[in-house]
């Protein structure tokens, strides 16, 4: 089989599991919607001020596409920062970075930026300078002790994760006690719908992010015989880390901006990936980007209807399902490495 | 004049479907094609009042929180404050969600504007201020003839408790709305003035804004002469009842030494509903037990 | 082998280069001053030496890790620093001393990798690619790996795929670091045959940087011996495998015999137990 077909066939089956989960979220939910109304209200046949027309396309619709946006983006991000460290536990919460866009986040929120296009983008701005700086401090102390050790990471993941949470805290103590709720409802993180125009530019920053690492595959590939050997091989590898850190952190802060920090995703979906369509970037990166959509809006599906009416935060469910990964990863891998 | 400005709104809302202003308690101007008919309220108080009014035909949705009175638990639920179900406040096709700025989330104010369902906010941190609620309240349900009665019941048990304590000496009072971080009532909170009402004298009154975190080291060396803890465990769930024990270790406070450290329910002290007057003399009783022996 | 015509491949011109931390810290200073010598179109050459006689320096420097602070260093009379790097890589593949860890990809991926200079901007490789590195693993004797992931393989499979992974660069330079540091004597000896053979039938010069005297004696047409950044000795085996000469570089007593091919073994001459 071709590398062409293989990942053809990939997309194809992914595409299908993403079509399946993205038809079962549009047609359940608290509102208890039938599915001839569900049905109705797609095919342009409901009145557009019905209830089955509001909830279906205004609500369910674009909590759908949020979802599969920020799975799809975290995922991928994930598999970056993986092949950039060369450390298959290495994923934006592990490494301090989504902390790190949520403090962006929160401080824009504080300065009193809004829901609008263009205060959307400048939340995105801050979460993605915070995603960046957590990412450069973790790099950069992982690598003064020499080398990407896989522990020296971790370590420095978590303290840059601290840090930023801290200052977070910091933040939190200082706002009114009313709007506490909202506040700590935020960092667990929560897809919600979002206008079309902010939806655009969620759509348009992710897919960037995404383009800029699949065109990195191929010597992301390389980059796995170690960063020496890389260059030897014609791999400019500083042009390349700078490129896919650029991009992962991007696609991180896009993430943050719009649903707060969810834990996980990242580990996840390429672990499991991995163990599917193989270690291959140029694969793994598009398939990410689908089973990544797949996999938080089935989360955010569950987190939507479980304790209906009220809601789950969808980081509770995606942490529910990532620390045991994370655990069994350490395990594995631990044997492996020095 | 509150009670003016509701019967300018009944008189209004008499002509038959003409749109209607009204302005919010946070100054917002909403509009109104009819007055509504199918209401959704996210705030327990809110609730409250529109049952007290008799307006609770009027009330199609509520939250989890609204537990008060028993029969607004037969009203379906859009789920928590923080976090309702759009999909569900949809459902029920409401012409009005009435929300506050406290305790919602300004998200779901946007959210719910991007539906094009109006939102009206409340905001009551004063007595006046909740009485001006329960007046508003009263014009948006078209129930103006209740309002008169209902806040001149209300004011009129306050002013009977506040007259009851008014000639008594002050004591001190630390009330603690959460225990860890320590959480007390600031200048701006409606619990420093109910204790004022109660013939007591918050040790927090002149700090920060609405809800402020205090040291317990400060709160010890301001010597309270009653402690009253919040309970939150209004549910009927354990989590949220208040431990006495951690109070009772500091033997140097006047209120341990007098044995006066109190629990009190949450669900109507904070509530800034037609309860009020209820949570206002328990906690009289509780900073003056000898006026009501 | 001397019937061939030669031409200068690789030249260092009057090299200089210092690690800076080292400079810094006044610690163990190291450095390259003046070095100068070429290695000529098909030859096989060996850089032998002490440990941090800058050995692995001087292939960093020809391989553009490092950059020299004088002199220059040419392929084929074009100055390394100005080629990019995917044109440096179709010139000069490097068998590093140790493969890489965590490494899930199989052989034939790992191979693959090595067509990356051949199209640095394509995707997916193409069926030219694919045949090129069939032919590596051919002949490196790797072909029924080719579905197995590296990780899973012995050392002297392991050091074999990734010697196939070079060829498949299609270079003029094969550059080994310490080929057979981690094999036992059966691979050693199998990786020499290996070389000799590509060597010959293929035309590819080699460049063998390694501890194993023996090993260099053996293999290569001509030695490089470093000590402390400076030449120590340059010529064939016989002409820089001299007992004093190498007793002043390495600090210990040794034997240098004949062995059966005529070059010269090299022996610690062990004392009597004291």
């Amino acid at each position: 089989m071709t590398d062409g077909r293989r990942l053809a066939l990939a997309l194809l089956s992914l595409g299908a599991l993403l079509g399946v989960v993205a038809c079962t979220a549009v047609f359940v939910g608290s509102a208890g919607l039938s599915a001839r109304a569900v049905a109705s209200a797609l095919t342009g046949h409901a009145a557009p001020e019905s209830v089955e027309s509001i909830v279906t396309l205004r609500l369910r619709v674009p909590r759908v596409i949020v979802a599969t946006l920020a799975g799809g983006a975290l995922a991928v991000a994930g598999v970056a920062f993986q092949a950039l460290t060369r450390n298959p536990l290495a994923e934006p919460s592990v490494l301090g970075v989504t902390s790190g866009a949520a403090f962006g986040v929160i401080l824009a929120q504080i300065a009193g930026l809004g829901a609008s296009v263009t205060d959307t983008l400048a939340a995105a701005g801050c979460a993605f300078a915070g995603a960046l700086l957590a990412a450069a401090t973790v790099y950069a102390t992982a690598m003064s002790s020499g080398g990407l050790a896989i522990q020296t990471l971790l370590l420095a993941g978590v303290i840059v994760g601290i840090f930023f949470s801290a200052a977070i805290t910091v933040i939190i103590s200082i706002v009114d006690f009313n709007r506490l709720g909202g506040v700590v409802h935020w960092l667990l993180g929560n897809v919600a719908p979002v206008p079309a125009g902010s939806l655009t530019a969620f759509a348009l920053l992710a897919g960037g992010g995404f383009l800029l690492i699949l065109r990195s595959a191929r010597e992301l590939n390389v980059l796995a015989l170690g960063e020496e050997a890389a260059r030897q091989l014609g791999v400019d590898a500083e042009a390349l880390k700078r490129r896919v850190f650029l991009a992962a952190a991007l696609l991180t802060g896009t993430v943050v901006a719009f649903t707060g920090p969810i834990a996980f995703v990242g580990l996840v979906v390429p672990h499991v990936l991995r163990g599917i369509v193989g270690p291959d970037n140029r694969v793994l990166v598009p398939a990410s980007l689908l089973a990544g959509g797949a996999f938080l809006l089935a989360a955010d599906t569950v987190a939507r209807n479980v304790v209906a009416p009220a809601e789950l935060s969808v980081g509770v469910i995606t942490a529910f399902c990532g620390a045991p990964v994370f655990i069994w990863v350490l395990r594995t891998r631990a044997r492996v490495l020095p | 004049m509150s009670v003016l400005a509701a019967a300018l709104l009944v008189l209004l809302a008499a002509t038959p479907a003409r749109a209607l202003t009204v302005r919010d308690m946070l100054g917002r101007d909403v509009t109104l094609p009819a007055p509504p008919r199918r209401i959704v309220s996210l705030v327990p108080s809110v609730t409250e009042s529109i049952f007290a009014l008799g307006g609770e035909a009027r009330l199609v949705g509520r939250t989890d929180w609204c537990d008060s009175p028993p029969a607004a638990r037969a009203k379906p639920s859009v789920g928590g404050m923080i976090d309702p179900s759009i999909e569900r406040i949809v459902t029920l096709e409401p012409d009005l969600v009435i929300a506050t700025d406290e305790g919602n989330r300004e998200e779901t104010m946007q959210q719910l504007g991007r539906l094009g369902i109006p939102t009206y906010l409340v905001h009551a941190h004063r007595v006046a201020e909740m009485l001006d609620m329960v007046a508003r309240l009263g014009g948006l349900v078209e129930r103006g003839d209740a309002v008169g009665p209902l806040v001149g019941s209300i004011r009129g048990r306050i002013e009977a408790i506040r007259a009851r304590v008014a000639a008594l000496p002050r004591p001190s009072v630390l009330y603690v709305l959460w225990p860890e971080p320590l959480i007390v009532p600031g200048r701006a909170s409606h619990i420093t003035e109910l204790i004022e009402l109660a013939g007591g004298r918050s040790i927090t009154a002149a700090m920060g804004e609405s809800y402020v975190r205090l040291s317990l080291e400060a709160a010890v060396a301001r010597a309270p002469d009653v402690i009253i803890l919040a309970d939150h465990s209004t549910a009927g769930t354990a989590a949220g009842r208040p431990s006495p024990e951690k109070w009772q270790r500091l033997t140097s406070v006047p209120a341990i030494k007098a044995g006066r450290l109190h629990s009190i329910d949450l669900s109507v002290l904070h509530r800034y509903g037609p309860r009020i007057p209820d949570g206002l003399e328990m906690l009289a009783r509780m900073i003056h037990p000898e006026a009501f022996r | 082998m001397t019937a061939r015509a030669r031409e200068p491949l690789v030249e260092f011109r009057d090299v200089g280069f210092a690690y800076r931390q080292a400079a810094r810290a006044g610690g163990r200073r190291f450095a390259f001053e003046g070095l100068s010598f070429s290695v000529e179109a098909g030859e096989v050459f060996g850089v032998i030496g002490p440990n941090s006689a800058g050995k692995t320096s001087l292939l960093r420097l020809l391989t553009r890790v490092l950059a020299p602070v004088r002199g220059s260093i040419l392929i084929d009379g074009r100055a390394v620093l100005d080629m990019p790097h995917w044109e440096l890589a179709r010139q000069i593949a490097v068998v590093p001393q140790e493969t890489p860890r965590p490494f899930p990809f199989s052989v034939e991926q790992l191979v693959l990798m090595g067509r990356y200079p051949h199209a640095p901007t394509r995707f997916f490789e193409t069926a030219a690619d694919r045949a090129a590195a069939r032919d590596a693993m051919a002949a490196t004797g790797t072909l029924a790996l080719a579905s197995l992931p590296l990780e899973t393989l012995s050392g002297g499979e392991r050091q074999r795929a990734m010697l196939a992974r070079a060829l498949a660069q299609e270079p003029r330079l094969l550059v080994l670091d310490e080929p057979t540091s981690h094999l036992d004597l059966r691979y050693q000896a199998e990786t020499a045959e290996l070389l000799r053979r590509l060597n010959r039938d293929r035309g590819v010069t080699v460049l063998l940087v390694s501890h194993d005297l023996n090993l260099a004696a053996e293999l290569c047409d001509r030695l490089l011996l470093l000590a402390a950044g400076r030449v120590a000795g340059l010529g064939t085996p016989a002409e820089v495998l001299e007992a004093p000469r190498l007793e002043r570089v390495f600090g210990c007593h040794l034997v240098v015999d004949k062995s059966a091919s005529g070059r010269p073994t090299v022996q610690l001459a062990w004392g009597p137990p004291r």
